[in-house]
């Protein structure tokens, strides 16, 4: 298994080199100059001489190849560039204040995801076609046609402004403060709806199987039947649409952070996508690679765990 | 006279096998409550859309400073917004930009994804192969961020190829940078759009050439053109009357989002997205500014799934509802 692991990590390297080399092209030729734009922002007088000297600090005036070259090399030796408009920072320490940030968040949604999700899928499957069954999956797809955007607001006025429960959640003060709880529920109710869903076929699935007959046969009680027989072969289908579930999770982050005012990794891209700000760009795009490969690895992984026939070669 | 008898039923029979298809989903669907539910709202928006410039009692561009952050009332019936602008008409635009960019978007989406889904299909081998892998590629990433990223990529060349454009002809239309919101966003929104569409057709293609009745009529001698008219026709465009209603909703969210986190439509240009972003900053002292945008976005979307649910039952009746 060893073996597999190390294959898939050696084999991902050129994908990234791929992804690297797409998101470079695409921000080499996209004409937004981003020294232009940031004289612009400023109102500054754009003076050709001084911008020209500048583009020779950044190294900008170079043929694409030997920028490309450069930028891998320099990545290679752990040095990811400077940002353009944070006052010049450098890349990686942005990168490590933001990104646990919005990992902590992150876990604790997937926590969230499956110490609620799997259980209410489960109970939709067990009571299927009762009113408990009908109100869970109703409920799930309302949660699909309310976007976090429309859900933020509505509950900050209805907890904040009409209860009074609780403070205005903004900024980030660590994972256990009381602001952390509306992002992270807000964060995993989205791929919610798809959890729910699968275990529910899941469950359904082996609910009629000859081996779950066999088990309630020998006199087990039904929570031992459900958690110890059905579960492992229920959760196929929620493994299989992790990639869904985690696209969902990045995309709630986008928002949460923006809405909360969070300083997270995905706050981050968003302004240096905004502002073109290739190194910062190139950064959270290579981050984000490396975890879909990651979260692809942990899939396949999570498949054998579940099914002893599943072999690594 | 016998002879005749056994004619004109074989002629009924056939008169009734004929018009079952569609009737039938038809019939389906009236009988689905929150489908009809669904039909009322989206019907609703649609008309709010088309008609909105004419409905809408107030100029929803112009602003005025005495007058900001108003409530509902008589004069203006939703209040107005941090600059003075009528709420209500910025709304009824709102619905013209979700509906306009929906129906852009799915049409262009759709006709890639068909074309891409029935070459791939047909064609098979090597094509099929990097079709797909394209089509993979696409997929790896979330939605959102790849149309996020393809807008924030773009702007710029596009910004610049139109002000050329308007410097070579002079058309006036092309002064309003509104225009390059909406062609940015189309461009976005369907370069997401299309790849599910191409999987959906090419599954489709693929499974039908090989079902029996198809080889039946192969054997049989049926024109090829009479195959693809009679039964590969209806038989692959429910899945796509289906897909087209399910991804009206998410196309809707995904213009509010993408105007809300400043890819899509910018000020003073109105969507529901940028609404609600640009009040969000004061919802403590304003809340009905957020709110209003927000619930109507959200009974639209409810509408257009609704709708959406209902055609897929309506369209595919074999399909065991668990």
């Amino acid at each position: 298994m060893l073996v597999y692991v190390l294959r898939r990590v050696l084999l991902s390297i050129p994908v990234i080199f791929v992804v690297l080399l797409i998101t470079f092209t695409l921000g080499f030729f996209a004409p937004g100059d981003p020294l232009k734009i940031q004289f612009d922002q400023q109102q500054y007088q754009t003076d050709p001489v001084i911008l020209a000297r500048l583009r020779h600090l950044y190294g900008l005036d170079r043929p694409f190849w030997v920028q490309f070259g450069d930028y891998v090399w320099s990545l290679m030796r752990g040095d990811w560039g400077e940002s353009l408009t944070q006052g010049t920072e450098a890349v990686w320490p942005q990168v490590k204040r933001t990104f646990p940030v919005t990992f902590q968040i992150g876990a604790a949604a997937t926590f969230l995801l499956i110490v609620v999700g799997i259980p209410m899928g489960v109970l939709a499957a067990v009571k299927q076609n009762s009113w408990v069954d009908y109100w869970i999956v109703s409920f799930s797809i309302a949660v699909r046609s309310v976007h976090i955007i429309v859900l933020a607001p509505m509950l900050m006025i209805i907890f904040v402004l009409w209860l009074g429960v609780m403070d205005t959640p903004v900024g980030w003060k660590g994972i256990f403060h009381t602001n952390a709880i509306m992002p992270v529920v807000l964060m995993a109710l989205g791929p919610l709806l798809i959890v729910v869903r699968q275990t529910r076929t899941g469950v359904l699935e082996v609910i009629g199987e000859n081996y779950v007959r066999t088990a309630r046969a020998k006199g087990l009680r039904e929570r031992r039947v459900i958690s110890g027989h059905m579960m492992k072969n229920a959760l196929t289908p929620v493994v299989t649409s992790l990639g869904l579930i985690s696209s969902g999770l990045v995309t709630g982050s986008l928002f949460v952070e923006l809405i909360f005012a969070i300083p997270g990794f995905a706050g981050m891209g968003i302004a240096a996508f905004r502002a073109r700000d290739y190194p910062v760009i190139l950064a959270t795009t290579m981050v984000a690679a490396t975890l879909i490969i990651v979260a692809n690895l942990v899939v396949d992984l999570c498949y054998g765990l579940l099914d002893p026939r599943v072999r690594f070669e | 006279m016998r002879q005749q008898g056994v004619t004109d039923e074989a002629f009924e029979f056939e008169e009734i096998r004929q018009r079952s298809l569609w009737l039938d989903a038809f019939e389906r669907l009236v009988r689905n409550k929150t489908a009809m539910m669904g039909l009322v709202i989206a019907i609703a928006v649609i008309l709010a859309a088309l008609l909105g410039g004419w409905i809408a009692p107030k100029d929803y561009l112009k602003t005025n400073i005495n007058r900001i952050a108003e409530p509902p009332s008589n004069d203006h019936y939703l209040g107005t917004d941090l600059v003075g602008r009528d709420v209500f008409s910025r709304l009824l635009h709102g619905a013209r930009t979700a509906v306009f960019v929906a129906v852009v978007t799915i049409v262009i989406g759709n006709a890639i994804g068909i074309t891409v889904g029935a070459v791939s299909g047909y064609v098979g081998g090597k094509v099929d192969d990097f079709l797909m892998r394209v089509t993979d590629v696409l997929f790896s990433f979330p939605d959102l961020l790849l149309a996020a990223f393809i807008s924030a990529t773009v702007r710029n060349p596009v910004v610049e190829q139109m002000s050329k454009l308007r410097a070579a002809t002079g058309w006036a239309v092309l002064e309003e940078t509104i225009y390059i919101d909406y062609l940015i966003l189309f461009g976005a929104l369907a370069m997401v759009n299309w790849p599910g569409t191409a999987r959906l057709i090419r599954g489709q293609i693929l499974s039908l050439r090989e079902r029996d009745f198809i080889r039946a009529e192969i054997a049989l001698g049926v024109s090829g053109w009479m195959i693809v008219r009679k039964h590969l026709i209806p038989n692959a465009i429910a899945p796509v009357i289906v897909g087209i209603s399910l991804s009206v909703g998410a196309v809707m969210l995904s213009e509010s989002s993408l105007s809300f986190l400043g890819f899509g439509i910018q000020p003073p240009g109105a969507s529901w997205g940028n609404m609600i972003n640009s009040n969000l900053a004061l919802w403590r002292i304003y809340p009905w500014l957020v709110a209003i945008p927000g619930i109507w976005l959200a009974i639209a979307v409810f509408g257009f799934n609704f709708l959406g649910d209902g055609l897929n039952d309506a369209l595919n009746p074999r399909q065991i509802r668990r």
